[in-house]
């Protein structure tokens, strides 16, 4: 019991943060207490493990990914809805661009994003990347740093645990990232981003000014909840807040994803545009 | 009280927030879901490639004209998590049967979704139609 009420006091406390500034609550299960969070010898959560994100089902790969959503195995119809990609779930609000740059957003789903970076093989980027469902990635974590690898696109990311950024930062696809603790939240604030990737969403580009703070809670055993914070004043009317999570896929082993042996997409992109297809949707 | 009921309200919201991401391209750029298809035929070639996958099957119609078709599919990494062999599960000569849906330039090119081997047995082989390009409500609010 006691456990129950630990468990659910430091989720909350954990998305203390970003409640504050969102308009929408965050969604978020009651945290368990099945289980314990891992700590580190010297006390801070372990979040050493394989995890797949944008989801809240436990179990291992298999186990949850049942349905016949997007990377299922069709098991289970009664599964729950796995929603894809760059869709919108539901209740959640308008991303908050500034009109000029809503219309550019819009163009991109209008042309049902035929202009995706990915298809170019390039990195998701961030938050995208950390929110990807169909490849797992896998946290590493060590006293002085914290290494992220992910499945998709062969990217990582090294993470030490510091205050400050490099001074000659070279604009990025993963940008800078420097981690530090608050209470049993760990807290990786990133920058020095190119403008190259999208945040969450079909078209949802940005500037080479945005500055995103990642909080990574495990409530428990299985769950890490994900909140990110975006700012860029270039492009956003004011900052942008998402709430996902990364589910522990116990057995799970990376392998390898090698995008560019064989991607078709820009040539026949190309085809398309130049025979004026249609994208208008049904 | 307050609290427990906000917890509660939390976990039920919860599902609707799953946002797993399909890459590595929007099916709606390249296919048609107004143009579902039913195949069945002789699989001739099948290539376990990165972003995708592709299967090519001899499909013969009424007048016993063969076309060959190209169906895309998921990565060697996905394929094996959901349940693939390679050069087992399915092999130049298997008969299969396979729905999926026409690419937008009208060729014999799908994308491929389900495939049902000779002894009744499925797998998926590409994700659902219209994942990845949008979805039906764009990030940003339309005025």
């Amino acid at each position: 019991m006691r456990g129950v009420a630990t468990a659910a006091i430091l989720a909350i406390v954990g998305l203390s943060g970003s409640m504050s500034a969102q308009t929408s609550p965050p969604t978020r299960a009651k945290t368990s207490g099945k289980s314990a969070v891992p700590r580190t010898r010297e006390g801070k959560p372990d979040l050493t493990g394989v995890w797949q994100g944008g989801t809240t089902i436990r179990g291992s790969w298999e186990e949850a990914n049942t349905g016949t959503g997007v990377g299922g195995t069709g098991k289970d119809a009664s599964a729950p809805v796995v929603l894809s990609s760059n869709d919108r779930p539901a209740g959640r609000e308008g991303a908050p661009y500034q009109p000029w740059a809503a219309r550019k957003v819009l163009e991109s789903y209008n042309k049902r994003g035929i202009d995706d970076p990915a298809a170019l093989c390039l990195p998701l980027g961030l938050p995208r990347l950390p929110m990807l469902g169909l490849f797992p990635q896998q946290i590493v974590q060590t006293p002085t740093q914290i290494v992220i690898l992910y499945e998709y696109m062969s990217v990582f990311r090294v993470i030490p645990f510091r205050t400050t950024h490099p001074d000659d930062l070279l604009p990025s696809y993963m940008g800078n990232s420097v981690a530090h603790w608050e209470g049993d939240t760990l807290v990786v604030d990133v920058t020095g981003f190119n403008d190259k990737t999208w945040l969450s969403g079909t078209g949802t580009f940005h500037s080479d000014s945005l500055h995103i703070v990642e909080r990574y809670t495990r409530v428990d055993k299985d769950q890490i909840n994900y909140d990110v914070t975006m700012e860029d004043p270039k492009v956003l009317t004011k900052p942008w807040i998402i709430h996902s999570n990364l589910m522990l896929r116990e057995g799970t082993h990376l392998q390898e994803y090698v995008c560019p042996e064989n991607n078709l997409d820009p040539g026949y992109y190309e085809k398309l545009l130049k025979e004026g297809v249609n994208f208008t949707r049904p | 009280m307050k609290l427990r009921s906000g917890l509660w309200r939390l976990a039920v919201a919860l599902p609707l927030l799953t946002v797993p991401l399909w890459a590595h391209h929007s099916f709606g750029a390249e296919y048609d879901a107004n143009k579902p298809l039913t195949l069945t035929g002789v699989i001739t070639k099948v290539e376990w490639t990165n972003p995708h996958s592709y299967f090519y099957m001899d499909v013969k119609d009424d007048k016993g004209n063969v076309a060959n078709w190209k169906f895309e599919g998921y990565p060697p990494s996905v394929l094996v998590r959901t349940g693939w062999k390679k050069d087992v599960t399915m092999k130049p000569g298997d008969a299969v049967k396979v729905f999926g849906w026409q690419a937008r330039d009208g060729t014999n090119w799908a994308h491929s979704r389900e495939v049902t081997f000779a002894d009744g047995k499925k797998l998926f082989f590409g994700p659902p139609s219209g994942t990845g390009d949008g979805g039906n409500t764009p990030a940003v609010e339309v005025k």
